[in-house]
C-alpha cells in the first residue's frame, strides 16, 4: 500500500502567484460574492460580542460572563430549553413517521387520478402561513360558541362541557403536533415518494412470483429501500431542532407557557415584550442556542458520514 | 478574450453595486441624507430646524393610505410660514400593537441626527415614566411655560401634574387621557325587558349579562350569545389595566399604585384583586363572559361585538369613550346589525355602577399620552427648543396647524366648500350630506368613501387649548359620548416606574396574566393565584415597592 503511494505520480503545483494570475478572471468574478458574503453573513456576527455586555438604551458596558451566569441560573430558560428539545424532536419523529406512512399509502394506490388528488390535497396546507393556520385552528377549537369542534361534539352528545384544547397543559402539545402534522406531513412525503418511485419494479415482480402479500412486499422491499432516506431526513433535520419558533409563537399562550415556551419565544419575550430590554442578555441566550446548534450540526455530520459515507457540511 | 472582458465588466458592475450600497448607508449614518433630522445655525445665531423627524402610533389617523401626504404638505406650508423658513416633516408611523418595543429598539440603536432617529415622538404615560430618567428625553418645562398657547389653556393641570418633584417636565400632553365606558346594545336590552337606568349595582349588571346569555336576546331561538366580551380579563400590559372590565374589577387595581397616604403597594396582592378574580371566575363559570375574551385583542373583541353574525355575539362591551361611540355605532350600521324587532341596532352607555362609584368614583380617565423631544446631549437647548416651537407650539395654535392635527388636511379630510355626497348609496343605510359654501364639515374618509371622516390625532373635545377658528365637527354621538365620559370619570392612578420594575416588567406582566387567566377559568382559586404570585415574584415585588417608596420619600 505504502509502496503504491510512493510510486504515485507527484503533481507539481504552480506557484500561488502564477495560479492567481492564470485564473484572475475567475477570482475577479468571485470577489464581489466574497465581499457580499463577508458583509451580509460575517460582519453582523461581530454583534455576538454584545453577549458579554450589558446593553440597555445608552447604558452599554462590558460585564464579562455576567449574562451567561444569569442565563444558567434562570429556571425559565432551562424550561424553554427542555421544551425546545422535546417539542422539536417529537415533532420531527412524528412528522417523519407519518410522512413515510402516507408515502407508502400513496405508492400503493392503483388509481393515478386518486393518487394525484390526494397528493394535491395534502400538499396544500404547506403553502399556508402559520399565522393563518393558527387563526383557523384557534377558531375551530375555541370554547366560545363559534368553536366548531366543541359545538359539534356537544351537539352530538359526546361532551357536555367545552374542552379548552389550546389552553390545557396536557392537551396543548398533542394538539400542536396534530396541527403540524396537518400542515407539514403532506409536503414531507415528497422526498419519500421520490425514493419510492425509484425502486426497481422487478423487485415487486419477484415478490409477486414468490407469492408475497402486499404487506410483505412493503415490509421486505419498500421499507428497506426507504430506510436510508428516512435516516438522512432525520439527520438533516436534527441539526435544526433548536430553531423552532413560528409554529409555537402563533399557538402558545400564557396558560401553557410551562409546556410550550421554547428558546426562540423566550428570547422574543425578553427582547420585544420588555419595556427597556437588555440586548446583551438576549444576545447571550441566542449565542448559547447557536453553540448548541453547532454541536448538533457536527454530531449530525458525524452520523451522516458513518451512515451514508458523506457528511452534510 | 471575450469571456475575460465580460467577466471584468460583470465583476465591476457587481462591486460597484455593493460599494454604492455601502456608500448610501454611510451617508445616511452621517446624517446628511434625506430623512435625517437636522437644522442650521442662522446668521443671527438662532437654530433653524429644517427637517423634523417624528415617530407616531395609530392615534394619528391620517395614515399613509388616508391622506397623510396631504396632511404633511399642508403642515410644512403652514409651519414654514410661521417659522419664516422652510421645514420638512418626516413621519414614521409604527405598528400600534408593538409601538413601545419598536421605539425602544430605535432609541437604543440610534442617535440624534441619524436617519430614522426621532426628534419627537408619542409615548404612553407608562413609557414616559420609563424613559424620563434615562437622559434620552429633553426637559421641556421652560419651553412649556413660555409657549404661545399658554394664554389659551383651559386644562393646565394635565401637563403640570406630570412634572417631577424638581420641576422637570419631559412630556407634553396636548389632550387629557380619555377612558372607557360600558356600551350596551339597546335592541338586546329591549329584547330581555330591561332598561339601562335600572342597572345600578353589580347584581343588576350580573343579571343583565345572565339575561343576554340565556334569554335569546338576538331572537334566533337558540343559545350562543354571551353577556360580555373584552380584550382580556384584565389588560396587565396597558394602564389602567382594569378599564375593559370595570364592573368586575370595581375597586381593585392589579398593579403597583400609590395609596391616598402616599405609600406604594402592589395591588395584585390585595384582597380587592382576589375578590375581583372571584367575580370574574363566577361569571366565566356561568358562561356570561365570552371565552374568546382570554386571547382577544381589542380589534377581535370589537369586531365580534359588531359582527353581522349576532348569534354568537355579546350585549355588553366596555371600550373607549367619545369618538368610539360613533365608530362602534357606524360599524353596527355598516354590518346591518338589526334588533330582534328589525330596527337598526344602537348603543346605550351605562353609567358607572354603585361599586365603581363607591371605590374609584367613576370610570377611569387614563393618564394622557404625551409627546416627547429627544435630547441630543450637546449641552445646548437650541435644537430642542426649535423642535418645541415647530411641533408643539404650533400644534395648539388654535388655528391652521391645530386644525390639521385635529381634523386633518383641508379638502381631503374636511372642507368649508359647498358639496354634497352620499354614504352607502343604494343600501338601507344610505345617508346624504349637503353643505353650503363656508360651512365647516368633515368629508368622506379617504380610505373608505362609505364612512365619514372623524378626526385626526387630537380630539377636539379632549384638547387642553381649544380651537379658536370655530371649526367644530358637529357629531351628536361623539359629543354625547365625550360629555357622558367627562361627567362620569375620575383620574386613574399614576403609572409606577423604577429600575427593578423596568427590568422585571415583562416577567411580572407575564406571570400576572397567566395566574389571572388560570384563576378566572377555574384552574386555580384566586387565593392560590395570589399566593403563587407571592411565591414566585414576591421578593421582586417587595423590591419594587421599596424603590417606589424611596423615590417618593426623596421627592
Amino acid at each position: 500500500m505504502s509502496k503504491k503511494e510512493t510510486t504515485a505520480p507527484v503533481v507539481h503545483k504552480k506557484p500561488l502567484g502564477l495560479r492567481l494570475h492564470e485564473y484572475r478572471g475567475f477570482y475577479l468574478m468571485f470577489l464581489p460574492v466574497f465581499i457580499f458574503v463577508l458583509i451580509i453573513y460575517y460582519w453582523p456576527m461581530l454583534g455576538v460580542r454584545y453577549s458579554f455586555y450589558s446593553y440597555k438604551l445608552r447604558d452599554i458596558h462590558f460585564i464579562g460572563l455576567g449574562n451567561f451566569v444569569k442565563l444558567f441560573g434562570e429556571k425559565e430558560f432551562w424550561s424553554s430549553f427542555k421544551n425546545t428539545l422535546v417539542i422539536s424532536i417529537v415533532k420531527l419523529l412524528l412528522n417523519t413517521f407519518v410522512a413515510v406512512l402516507i408515502a407508502i399509502f400513496l405508492n400503493e394506490m392503483r388509481s393515478l387520478l386518486a393518487k394525484k388528488f390526494v397528493q394535491t390535497v395534502i400538499y396544500l396546507p404547506h403553502f399556508m402561513s402559520y399565522a393563518v393556520v393558527a387563526a383557523i385552528f384557534t377558531l375551530f377549537l375555541s370554547t366560545s360558541s363559534t368553536g366548531f369542534v366543541n359545538e359539534t361534539l356537544k351537539s352530538m352528545g359526546i361532551i357536555k362541557e367545552s374542552i379548552d384544547f389550546l389552553h390545557s397543559k396536557t392537551l396543548w402539545r398533542p394538539i400542536f403536533y396534530l396541527i403540524n402534522l396537518w400542515k407539514e406531513t403532506g409536503w414531507g412525503t415528497v422526498i419519500f415518494f421520490a425514493t419510492l418511485s425509484g425502486i426497481n419494479t422487478e423487485l415487486y415482480e419477484a415478490g409477486d412470483i414468490d407469492g408475497a402479500t402486499r404487506l410483505q412486499k412493503i415490509r421486505y422491499i419498500t421499507l428497506p429501500a426507504l430506510s436510508n432516506t428516512i435516516i438522512v431526513v432525520l439527520i438533516l433535520n436534527l441539526a435544526k431542532v433548536l430553531n423552532i419558533f413560528e409554529p409555537v409563537f402563533v399557538l402558545y399562550n400564557s396558560r401553557v407557557l410551562e409546556v410550550s415556551d421554547v428558546i426562540s419565544t423566550y428570547i422574543y419575550r425578553k427582547t420585544f415584550l420588555t419595556a427597556i430590554p437588555d440586548y446583551g442578555y438576549t444576545t447571550a441566550v441566542g449565542l448559547f442556542k447557536s453553540l448548541v446548534g453547532c454541536i448538533l450540526m457536527i454530531g449530525s455530520d458525524i452520523a451522516s458520514k458513518k451512515i451514508r459515507g458523506r457528511g452534510i457540511i | 478574450m471575450k469571456r475575460k472582458v465580460l467577466s471584468i465588466i460583470l465583476s465591476s458592475v457587481m462591486a460597484a453595486g455593493l460599494l454604492a450600497g455601502c456608500g448610501s448607508s454611510s451617508s445616511a449614518d452621517g446624517g446628511s441624507a434625506a430623512g435625517a433630522s437636522g437644522g442650521t445655525v442662522a446668521e443671527d445665531g438662532t437654530y433653524e430646524l429644517t427637517t423634523l423627524n417624528i415617530i407616531v402610533d395609530g392615534t394619528v389617523t391620517a395614515t399613509v393610505d388616508a391622506g397623510q401626504a396631504e396632511f404633511v404638505a399642508q403642515w410644512e406650508k403652514a409651519v414654514s410660514e410661521k417659522l419664516g423658513h422652510d421645514i420638512k416633516l418626516n413621519i414614521t408611523q409604527l405598528d400600534h400593537s408593538d409601538y413601545s418595543g419598536t421605539v425602544s429598539r430605535t432609541l437604543t440603536t440610534g442617535k440624534p441626527g441619524d436617519s430614522g432617529y426621532p426628534d419627537a415622538l408619542i409615548m404612553s404615560a407608562t413609557m414616559l415614566r420609563q424613559y424620563q430618567n434615562t437622559g434620552l428625553l429633553w426637559d421641556l418645562s421652560k419651553a412649556y411655560d413660555n409657549a404661545e398657547f399658554q394664554s389659551r389653556l383651559t386644562l393646565p393641570n394635565v401637563n403640570l401634574n406630570m412634572r417631577t418633584s424638581d420641576g422637570k417636565q419631559y412630556g407634553f400632553a396636548p389632550t387629557y387621557g380619555n377612558g372607557c365606558v360600558t356600551y350596551i346594545k339597546q335592541g338586546w336590552l329591549d329584547a330581555v325587558g330591561k332598561k339601562v337606568e335600572d342597572i345600578k349595582t353589580f347584581d343588576d349588571y350580573y343579571a343583565l349579562l345572565k339575561a343576554f346569555t340565556e334569554n335569546d336576546p338576538d331572537g334566533n331561538g337558540s343559545a350562543g350569545t354571551y353577556g360580555v366580551i373584552a380584550a382580556g380579563f384584565g389588560k396587565q400590559d396597558e394602564a389602567p389595566y382594569i378599564n375593559y372590565m370595570p364592573e368586575f374589577w370595581q375597586g381593585a387595581y392589579p398593579s403597583f399604585y400609590q395609596k391616598e397616604d402616599g405609600t406604594w403597594v402592589d395591588g395584585f396582592t390585595e384582597q380587592a384583586t382576589i375578590d375581583a378574580l372571584a367575580r370574574l371566575n363566577q361569571a366565566y363559570k356561568d358562561g356570561l363572559i365570552d371565552p374568546d375574551t382570554e386571547e382577544a385583542g381589542t380589534k377581535q373583541a370589537r369586531e365580534k361585538f359588531f359582527s353581522n353574525d349576532q348569534t354568537t355575539s355579546e350585549g355588553v362591551f366596555t371600550y373607549w369613550a367619545g369618538t368610539w361611540l360613533r365608530t362602534l355605532t357606524d360599524n353596527l350600521t355598516k354590518n346591518e346589525v338589526k334588533t330582534p324587532s328589525g330596527d337598526p341596532e344602537s348603543l346605550v352607555q351605562l353609567p358607572p355602577i354603585k361599586e365603581i362609584k363607591d371605590t374609584w368614583g367613576g370610570y377611569l380617565n387614563r393618564e394622557a399620552p404625551v409627546w416627547v423631544i429627544t435630547d441630543d446631549g450637546d449641552g445646548s437647548d437650541a435644537r430642542e427648543q426649535a423642535i418645541f416651537d415647530a411641533l408643539f407650539d404650533t400644534m395648539l395654535d388654535g388655528d391652521v396647524v391645530q386644525t390639521l392635527w385635529t381634523y386633518g388636511a383641508e379638502d381631503v379630510h374636511w372642507s368649508t366648500k359647498a358639496e354634497e355626497f352620499v354614504l352607502n348609496p343604494g343600501t338601507d343605510t344610505e345617508k346624504a350630506y349637503s353643505y353650503a359654501d363656508g360651512e365647516f364639515h368633515l368629508k368622506q374618509s379617504p380610505n373608505d368613501p362609505n364612512s365619514l371622516w372623524k378626526k385626526n390625532h387630537l380630539d377636539a373635545v379632549l384638547v387642553i387649548a381649544p380651537l379658536t377658528n370655530g371649526y367644530v365637527a358637529d357629531d351628536e354621538l361623539i359629543t354625547e359620548g365625550n360629555t357622558f365620559f367627562t361627567e362620569n370619570c375620575v383620574d386613574a392612578p399614576a403609572a409606577a416606574s423604577c429600575d427593578t420594575l423596568s427590568e422585571a416588567e415583562a416577567d411580572i406582566v407575564n406571570l400576572r396574566t397567566q395566574l389571572m387567566n388560570q384563576a378566572v377559568v377555574g384552574e386555580i382559586t384566586p387565593e392560590e393565584a395570589i399566593q403563587q404570585y407571592k411565591d414566585q415574584m414576591g421578593s421582586t415585588s417587595d423590591t419594587i415597592v421599596e424603590e417606589l417608596n424611596a423615590q417618593s420619600a426623596a421627592e
